[in-house]
């Protein structure tokens, strides 16, 4: 109990006393306040373009394999005259891959090319339409919220069908249910079987919002599916248990037999898989996580001084009150604890309002970016454990000297 | 009120290396090497750094609850790098390299605040 009335009397003088000097208080928590505020706002906009990436890493597939002609990872080294001569994985090589290849779960053909779509007046241009082999709904991942997928017999005779992402469907047809309607795909007639579930803006492109899904037996109708410019691949999903090493193992082996390559001579295909590119931005996120620290330790340490030297001109204004204090029988922790108190409250109020300065931004930011900001739990306990800290580090030293005082001596001085 | 109590050289110096220490540490609180070990875990690790740089302040003023500030905290510090498997025993090493002079040095100290 004692304590606790130790606490609310310190904290009732250290509130007076901020009060009383509203300028001064102002000026020097805004120190904290910049510091706290560029320090988490660099650590928020990481972590939420950290988690957005890993989202859209995990739509594409993290234990999927894509057989290309083209690697993904691009070094100072990059042979790519090497790779002009390669050929593009053709639609036979499937049929090889899911015959021979143990360790694949599942695999696909997949073109893609644009298009114009069109129901009645409405129109879109310049559409995103995926041309897959029927194996295409286990090796990607995406949920249909309305309709079906292709049935095997549509996919095998190649039937006019389509799914359609939920930005189409709400486009082409408004206050209209899609399904079983007639589209016309650069003037050919399709019927929608199918809109996929919203799956929102993604970070590395290509949400199935704003995609056209059809057979690759009838997408040989409207494009040459060997035309080198609609990136012709082949997906392949590991079985439960077997590694995306183990997978790359066996298939460098496999597409090797199949393109009947020698054994001295080079791959001429690449096996690409998403870890490739996550492993990209966690270097990139990790160089702007230590800018972004860098640059807030330098404005925490500039506002921890700020405090430090306004508890110091703090303790002198009221060296005679301490005096006094003292010596009607204060103790040394009651003036210690009083000061210290001041300086952690300076340091968490203005702590506080950066928290809620960055919270502002991500709500404005969040709506004017497309992407998903959030102040995570993590980063608010930091910002609130940085506050104390640094009231507590620079605190501490001006608040001792206080409490050491002597009381005549104190009470004596101006 | 002056301390009577003369600090040995040997301390001053083990102050010293011990507020650069704090300082090299303290940005350590907030680097993304040191979140990314948990959302607990800044937090704790400043504790740590707070609670050291207050016992040097009572080693340099000749104080022994400086002295048993930092066997606490250091106890604290080795107990959470055990539980998270990052233990270093450089830095146990150092620290115990620390707390020998301050043990020599306990009975000369101030028993008061």
């Amino acid at each position: 109990m004692i304590i606790f009335g130790l606490l609310r009397e310190s904290v009732s003088f250290a509130l007076v006393s901020l009060a009383t000097n509203k300028l001064r208080t102002f000026l020097s928590l805004l120190g904290i306040t910049i510091g706290i505020f560029a320090i988490i706002i660099v650590f928020t906009i990481v972590d939420s373009l950290e988690q957005n990436l890993r989202k859209s890493v995990q739509s594409l597939g993290d234990d999927v394999v894509f057989v290309q002609k083209w690697p993904w990872t691009f070094g100072p080294d990059y042979p790519w005259w090497k790779y002009m001569n390669r050929p593009v994985p053709d639609y036979p090589e499937l049929s090889q891959i899911l015959e021979k290849c143990d360790g694949a779960q599942s695999a696909a053909f997949l073109v893609s090319a644009r298009i114009t779509i069109k129901y009645k007046s409405n129109s879109i241009e310049r559409v995103n339409i995926n041309c897959a082999s029927h194996q295409y709904d286990r090796v990607k991942n995406f949920e249909i919220a309305d309709g079906r997928y292709f049935t095997d017999i549509e996919s095998a005779s190649g039937r006019p069908v389509a799914v359609i992402g939920d930005v189409l469907a709400k486009a082409l047809f408004p206050n209209q249910n899609p399904i079983g309607e007639m589209v016309k795909i650069n003037g050919a007639k399709v019927m929608v079987i199918g809109v996929f579930k919203k799956e929102g803006e993604s970070i590395l492109g290509g949400s199935v919002d704003t995609e056209v899904l059809v057979p690759i037996n009838y997408a040989r109708s409207l494009v040459d599916i060997r035309n080198e410019d609609l990136d012709p691949q082949i997906l392949v999903r590991a079985k439960p248990g077997i590694s995306n090493d183990d997978l790359i193992d066996e298939l460098t082996g496999l597409m090797r037999s199949v393109r009947k390559l020698k054994p001295r001579s080079d791959d001429n295909f690449a096996l690409n898989q998403t870890s490739l590119i996550s492993n990209q931005f966690d270097s990139l996120f990790g160089v702007v996580g230590i800018v972004g620290w860098v640059i807030g330790g330098f404005s925490i340490l500039v506002g921890g001084f700020g405090i430090a030297n306004i508890m110091f001109v703090s303790v002198k204004e009221r060296t005679n009150i301490i005096g006094i204090q003292k010596s009607l029988g204060a103790k040394n922790y009651f003036i210690l604890s009083q000061f210290l108190f001041e300086a952690i409250f300076l340091s968490l109020l203005g702590g506080t309002i950066g928290l809620f300065f960055v919270f502002l931004l991500t709500l404005v930011a969040g709506d004017s970016v497309g992407m998903e900001i959030v102040l995570s739990k993590s980063n608010v306990i930091l910002g609130f454990t940085i506050s104390i800290l640094i009231g507590v580090v620079s605190g501490f030293v001006p608040a001792y000297g206080a409490s050491q005082l002597d009381p005549v001596e104190a009470i004596r001085s101006n | 009120m002056q301390s009577t109590f003369k600090r040995p050289v040997l301390l001053s110096i083990v102050c010293i290396l011990g507020f650069i220490w704090i300082v090299f540490s303290f940005p350590s609180v907030f680097s993304p090497s040191i979140k990314k070990m948990g959302d607990w875990y800044p937090a704790l690790f400043g504790l740590i750094v707070a609670s050291s740089f207050i016992s040097y302040i009572g080693l340099w003023h000749m104080k022994r609850w400086g002295v048993q500030l930092f066997l606490i905290t250091f106890f604290i510090k080795e107990t959470i790098l055990v539980v998270v498997q990052d233990v270093n025993f450089m830095g146990i090493f150092f620290s115990i390299l620390f707390i020998v002079p301050m043990m020599v040095f306990y009975k000369r100290m101030d028993l008061n605040l």
